[in-house]
This record gives C-alpha cells, sequence and structure tokens, in this order.
C-alpha cells in the first residue's frame, strides 16, 4: 500500500515537472532519447557479439564480454550521477506521517532498486546473450544470464546509492569510490594474473549456467548493501534537513574594474556572478571547456582530425560551443527573477548589451585554446579569425532571437539532468543553426572561392555584424518587450 | 497619482480582477485587503504592469504602464522573493538596484543607514547569498532594495509576512514615517487587519477581484468593519 503511494508520487514527481508539463518537445525528446539509447544498445550487444566472435577465436564471446563487466558497471555508476537522487533527499515530505523512519526509507530503497534505470543494460545484454549464449544454454540460458546482469546492475544502484549519500554529507567521500575503483584497477593491471577479470568471467558463465550460488551470492551483497544503505541513511536525515550549500562565502569575487562602466558594467558584473556563483551554469562551462580543450588538443598535438571536414568541425565547433551551451538559455537564467528586473526602467537592454560584450569577449577562452593548433600549424591565425568574429557575429544574432522567445524558467542551482535540459525544439533548431550554418556556409565558399577568400568573407560577414551589433540587440529588446507578458507568464509558470 | 479604468484580467473562466474606476491621490496610504484569492497580488502585479490586462488600463501620473517605462523611475515594489537576485549577497544585490536609479555606492550605504535597526545586524557583513537567508531576512532586503531609491510610489505585498513581532513594528513605523515625511503614494497588501488598520488611513476591500467598500480609516474606525467582514470574534 505505502509501496504503491511511493511509487505512484514518484511517477508523478516526473510526469508533473512544469519543465515537462509545459515542454512538448522535451517530453518528445525525452522519448526520442529513450528509444535512440535502446536503440544504441541493442547496437551495441550485436556487435560485441560478433565482434568478440573474431577478436578471440579461442575464447567465447560471453566469457570475453563477462570479463569487461566491471568496466560496464563502472561506467553505469558514472551514468547515475546526473539522474538519481539518493533516498535522503527524498524522504522530507514523509518524515511526518505516522510510519516508521526504517520503514520508508525501506520504501524508497526498494523504489530505487525497481527504477527502470536498472533495466537499461539489459538492452545490450539480451541480444548479445541471443547471438552467443544460446548455441549451448537455449533459452534458459538467456534468461538466467539477464536476471544475473539485472541483479548486478541493481546492486551497483546501492553502490551508487552508499557513495552518493556519503558524498552529499562530505565531499571528501569521493574518496571512496575512487578508493574502489583505483584498488580494482590494481588487482586488474599489476598481478600477471588478473583476478578481477576472472572472476567476473566465472561469475557471468555461473549466471548461464544458472548456478543458484551465483545468485545467492549476489542477492547477498544486495542485501548487506542495502543495509549499510540503511544504516547510514538514517543517521543522515537530519543532516539532509538541515542541509543549506555554501553557507558562507570565503570569498566575494567583485570584479570591481567593472565599475567604471556604468550600467552596462553592472550587467556585465552580474552576467559574470550567475556564470560563476550558480551550479547549473558552472557546470556547463566546465563541461564545455573540457570538451573545447580536449577538441583542441587533439587538433594540435594529434593527426585525427587533420582532414578538411574534421578539422573546420573541430575549429568551428570550439568557437561558437561557449554561446551555444549558454546563450540557448538566453533569459531563462533571469527567469528566476525576471519581476524584479522588470520593475527598472529598460533594464533589460543594458542585460542583453552586457551579455552580447561578455560572451563577444569570451571567445577569447577558444581562441587560446587553438594556439597551440596555430604553433602547430594546424589553423592559420587568419581562419582562427575568421571562425571567432563569424562567432560573435552572425551565430550570436541567431542566438539572440532566442531572447525573444525562451520563457522556461532554467533552475540556477539544480544539477544538469535530462528533463530539464532538454530545451525547446525552438532551442535545438537554433543551436542546430548557429553551429551548422557557418560549416555550411564555410564548405561552399572553400568550395567555391577557396580557403583564405572563404575566411575573409567570414571575416567580413562577422565584423558586419558585431559593428552593428548595437542595432540588432535593440531590435531583440524590443521584440522582447513586445512578449514580455507571454514570457513572464511562462517563466512564472516553469520556476 | 494611479487611476485604475475598467481594469480587468481574468485567469480562464475566473474573474481575478474586475475594477470599474479606483483613484489613488499622490500621499495616499493605502491598505488592501481581502481573502486568498481575492486578486491581490493580481492587482500589483497589473499596476506594475507584470501581467497584461486584458481590459482597461493603469495609469500612474497619467502614464499608462503599459504604454510607457517612465513609471519605474519614481515606483519601488516587492511582491515576493522572485524579485531578489539570490545569488548576489545583500549588498551586492543594494549596490546593483542603486546603480540601477544612478545611485553611487557611498550614496548606497547612507540610504542603508535608517535600516539599520531593521536589518537587525543580520543582512549586512554576512558573506552570504540571499539564497542563504531566512525568509524573514529575504523579506527585508526585498522591502529595502524597493524602497531604497526613495520612490514617491511604494508597492509592498504583504510586507509583514516572515517577520518577526519587532521588525513588523518597524516596519510599519517607518512605513508611515516615510509617508508623512515624502507624501510618497504607499500601496500594501496584508492578512493582518490589526497592522493594516494602525497604519493605513485608506482601505480597500476587495473580493472576487472587485473592490467591494472604500473605507476611510480615522483612528482605526475601519477596525470593526473590518472585522465584521473577516467574522472575527473574540
Amino acid at each position: 500500500m505505502l509501496f504503491k503511494e511511493l511509487y505512484k508520487h514518484h511517477r508523478l514527481a516526473a510526469k508533473r515537472h512544469p519543465m515537462y508539463e509545459k515542454n512538448k518537445f522535451g517530453k518528445f525528446f525525452m522519448y526520442f532519447m529513450a528509444v535512440f539509447w535502446a536503440g544504441y544498445l541493442i547496437f551495441f550487444g550485436t556487435t560485441f557479439a560478433l565482434s568478440f566472435a573474431e577478436a578471440a577465436p579461442n575464447m567465447e564471446p560471453y566469457n570475453v564480454m563477462n570479463k569487461g563487466l566491471i568496466f560496464v558497471f563502472a561506467l553505469d555508476f558514472l551514468m547515475r550521477f546526473p539522474f538519481q537522487k539518493t533516498p535522503t533527499q527524498e524522504v522530507k515530505p514523509y518524515l511526518l506521517i505516522p510510519i516508521k523512519r526504517n520503514k520508508i526509507l525501506d520504501f524508497l530503497l526498494l523504489r530505487s532498486g525497481l527504477d527502470t534505470f536498472n533495466i537499461i543494460w539489459l538492452f545490450m545484454f539480451v541480444p548479445f546473450a541471443i547471438i552467443t549464449v544460446t548455441k549451448f544454454f537455449g533459452v534458459t540460458g538467456i534468461i538466467t544470464y539477464s536476471l544475473g546482469i539485472y541483479l548486478l546492475t541493481v546492486l551497483n544502484n546501492y553502490w551508487y546509492l552508499l557513495c552518493r549519500t556519503l558524498m552529499n554529507e562530505r565531499i571528501y567521500w569521493i574518496a571512496l569510490p575512487i578508493a574502489a575503483y583505483a584498488a580494482l584497477g590494481a588487482i586488474m593491471f599489476i598481478p600477471e594474473k588478473n583476478y578481477i577479470s576472472d572472476f567476473t568471467m566465472n561469475l557471468g558463465e555461473a549466471f548461464i549456467e544458472g548456478n543458484i550460488l551465483a545468485y545467492l551470492g549476489t542477492l547477498a551483497a544486495i542485501a548487506l548493501l542495502w543495509m549499510a544503505n540503511r544504516k547510514i541513511m538514517v543517521g543522515l536525515v537530519y543532516a539532509e534537513l538541515s542541509k543549506v550549500e555554501d553557507t558562507k562565502v570565503k570569498h566575494v569575487s567583485e570584479y570591481k574594474f567593472l565599475e567604471r562602466y556604468g550600467e552596462i558594467g553592472e550587467y556585465f558584473r552580474l552576467e559574470l556572478k550567475m556564470l560563476f556563483r550558480n551550479k547549473r551554469c558552472k557546470t556547463s562551462l566546465r563541461s564545455i571547456a573540457i570538451i573545447v580543450l580536449l577538441f583542441s588538443g587533439l587538433l594540435g598535438f594529434s593527426d585525427v582530425y587533420d582532414g578538411a571536414i574534421m578539422k573546420n568541425f573541430t575549429s568551428i565547433y570550439a568557437f561558437v560551443a561557449f554561446g551555444m551551451v549558454i546563450l540557448t538559455q538566453i533569459m531563462s537564467f533571469e527567469g528566476n527573477y525576471l519581476d524584479g528586473l522588470m520593475t527598472r526602467k529598460e533594464s533589460i537592454f543594458s542585460l542583453l548589451k552586457a551579455k552580447y560584450y561578455l560572451y563577444s569577449m569570451g571567445v577569447i577562452i577558444p581562441f587560446i585554446f587553438m594556439i597551440p593548433a596555430m604553433v602547430m600549424g594546424k589553423l592559420t591565425l587568419l581562419a582562427a579569425f575568421s571562425f571567432a568574429f563569424f562567432a560573435i557575429g552572425p551565430v550570436y544574432f541567431m542566438l539572440f532571437q532566442l531572447a525573444v522567445y525562451n520563457n522556461k524558467t532554467v533552475p540556477l542551482n539544480e544539477g544538469v539532468s535530462g528533463r530539464q535540459g532538454s530545451g525547446t525544439g525552438f532551442q535545438t533548431m537554433v543551436s542546430l543553426a548557429a553551429f551548422g550554418i557557418p560549416m555550411i556556409l564555410y564548405s561552399s565558399l572553400d568550395a567555391l572561392l577557396g580557403e583564405i577568400t572563404g575566411q575573409w568573407i567570414l571575416l567580413g560577414i562577422g565584423l558586419t555584424f558585431a559593428l552593428t551589433s548595437h542595432l540588432w540587440i535593440k531590435s531583440v529588446y524590443k521584440r522582447f518587450m513586445a512578449r514580455r507578458y507571454k514570457n513572464m507568464e511562462g517563466f512564472r509558470d516553469t520556476k | 497619482m494611479i487611476t485604475i479604468n475598467h481594469l480587468q484580467k481574468n485567469f480562464g473562466e475566473k474573474k481575478a480582477v474586475d475594477i470599474d474606476n479606483y483613484t489613488i491621490n499622490q500621499g495616499d496610504m493605502i491598505g488592501l485587503v481581502g481573502n486568498n484569492g481575492a486578486g491581490k497580488t493580481t492587482l500589483f502585479r497589473l499596476i506594475l504592469d507584470l501581467l497584461k490586462v486584458d481590459n482597461g488600463a493603469v495609469t500612474i501620473n497619467n502614464i499608462e504602464v503599459s504604454k510607457s517605462e517612465e513609471w519605474k523611475t519614481f515606483t519601488g515594489a516587492f511582491i515576493d522573493d522572485d524579485f531578489l537576485i539570490d545569488y548576489l549577497t545583500p549588498e551586492e544585490y543594494f549596490y546593483f538596484i542603486g546603480k540601477m536609479y544612478g545611485l553611487k555606492k557611498e550614496e548606497v550605504n547612507e540610504r542603508l543607514v535608517p535600516f539599520e535597526r531593521f536589518m537587525n545586524e543580520e543582512v549586512i557583513g554576512q558573506k552570504k547569498f540571499i539564497r542563504n537567508f531566512s525568509a524573514g531576512n529575504k523579506q527585508k532586503i526585498g522591502i529595502i532594495s524597493a524602497m531604497l531609491h526613495k520612490p514617491q510610489l511604494l508597492i509592498l505585498d504583504e510586507p509583514f509576512n516572515f517577520l518577526d513581532p519587532s521588525s513588523q513594528s518597524i516596519i510599519k513605523h517607518m512605513l508611515k514615517k516615510y509617508n508623512e515625511e515624502t507624501n510618497a503614494t504607499i500601496l500594501i497588501s496584508s492578512h493582518n487587519l490589526n497592522h493594516t488598520v494602525d497604519v493605513c488611513p485608506r482601505i480597500a476591500l476587495l473580493e472576487h477581484g472587485i473592490i467591494i467598500r472604500d473605507i476611510m480609516n480615522q483612528n482605526s474606525s475601519a477596525e470593526k468593519e473590518l472585522e465584521e467582514y473577516f467574522n472575527v470574534e473574540e
């Protein structure tokens, strides 16, 4: 009865989330991604089955797969971070109902174990088993193997919950999974005999053979982790309830040098503070910086991106990536406090101008990242300038149009989860165009007029848009004001 | 100062605001009272141009609020937490708001002095972002930010909410004094009848979006009428 209710709440929380309810594209995107991932895993399952047979003719493919199970579950562990909450984060609304706390935690733990997320790997393992296991063990082998893999996923689920709960309490608990995976790595790679791979291979085979001891052992491990989770969670419920993040700030960055630039400078500072003081923005910036750094490093120091198409792809991506990630959500962060801004005269116009100046200056970062590629002769200075100006010109022009239409508040301090990160259809279209148009235009110019002329033309177009930015930003502002009631209503509804 | 003409706002089938004619004069201090869902906040949002009117218009000093932004320079308002930029510290927020009205840092500091008792050493110098303050202190930050530029029109939605009794008393006196000294027009809404009666010489009673009574409150004369309406019995 209680479990049924809790399960219903879990489903309704997702279904009635304001972002999800108001965002038809987001809903479609979720289903699309689910089908996409399922298809992707099925593809991997069949590919592995066929390629393992070729790569290791002396072994059965399922033995090869089972030897690598630890990597699959390490990946599963990482994948859970953006999506999965811990029961201590969810227990709050139920604490005052007349049911024992342990019982509620047990139900929440059970709900977590039965979550559909735990069946995702079966999309890979079932087709894999159909190809590789059937010939020796028939349909029974597929069932017993899949069941074993499912139980291991559930075990991993509780291992994740344990680590995550402890990490929520004190970040230094991150050392626990790091130490655990480092120890596993050491056992795998230091001795001559790989004990871990042998163990997982034998375990997998035992599942296929339907060895009852293998199941009992896994179930015992699940029970052990369950109890450990419960014991820790009971102790941490109070801590979670009184949790306040970053209560005191050690150092408050003022960006005082911007004080002399009046209202625009003030908004410039506000934007910087928004980017560096909120979890959502910081995570986005950090992730994109790593990707751009990786791309530029690969472009500069390896030959993997030396082909013309890949070189252009990488370089253009590096310059538009920051804008694409932050500016597709333009005004959506401000949705959190837009009412306050709207009661002050023309503040949105100044805000938009400040945003443009900040993100235009921001292309200096990918420019610096690209210096190794320029030094290594993979990218000319002219190409870098033309891509940079094209980014702050027509690309930003396109992205800024979203300021008129974005009307869903993006929470500033929530993690980047799939549903909230999916964006609207229009956002996706504009961000694809922001990246696709320079690619298509440059490739066409390159083919028709040659590389150098193409780059000069890109530079010219970019400069034209950049120099006329005050005009089109004014137009964006005017159209924003014309749609303000609709947008404000949308922002309020999605808070 | 404020003229409301044939103002209507509906949410679906529900009539949220329906006011035929209502005038608020310069220097008036008006309390808006009514049960939950009576339309108090909606009316404030319409006056501040945060919602689109379905019919009619609101003008402040003869400026139609939806047509021009000029009224914003002499208006201060605080409706709820959503007005606050919560990743700033209170000082940063005050300086930011000050800058929007052309005030220098020193001027902002000077203008914060009269609020020192109200802030009770719990707001300034805490090295905390606004999001980490209690509801009461957030309320104080919002009220101060609305008054910082000495507006000629001040609109506060439920200003006594979340405040401890001492702070409620302080803000009551501050609002009264501000009204007397500057002849500013002040609009407040509240569920607290005692406070409203204490502070406001004029009280508008709102029911289903309609101002059903416009009560002159001389020496707390409105108290009995309001208690009868709200069925407050000893």
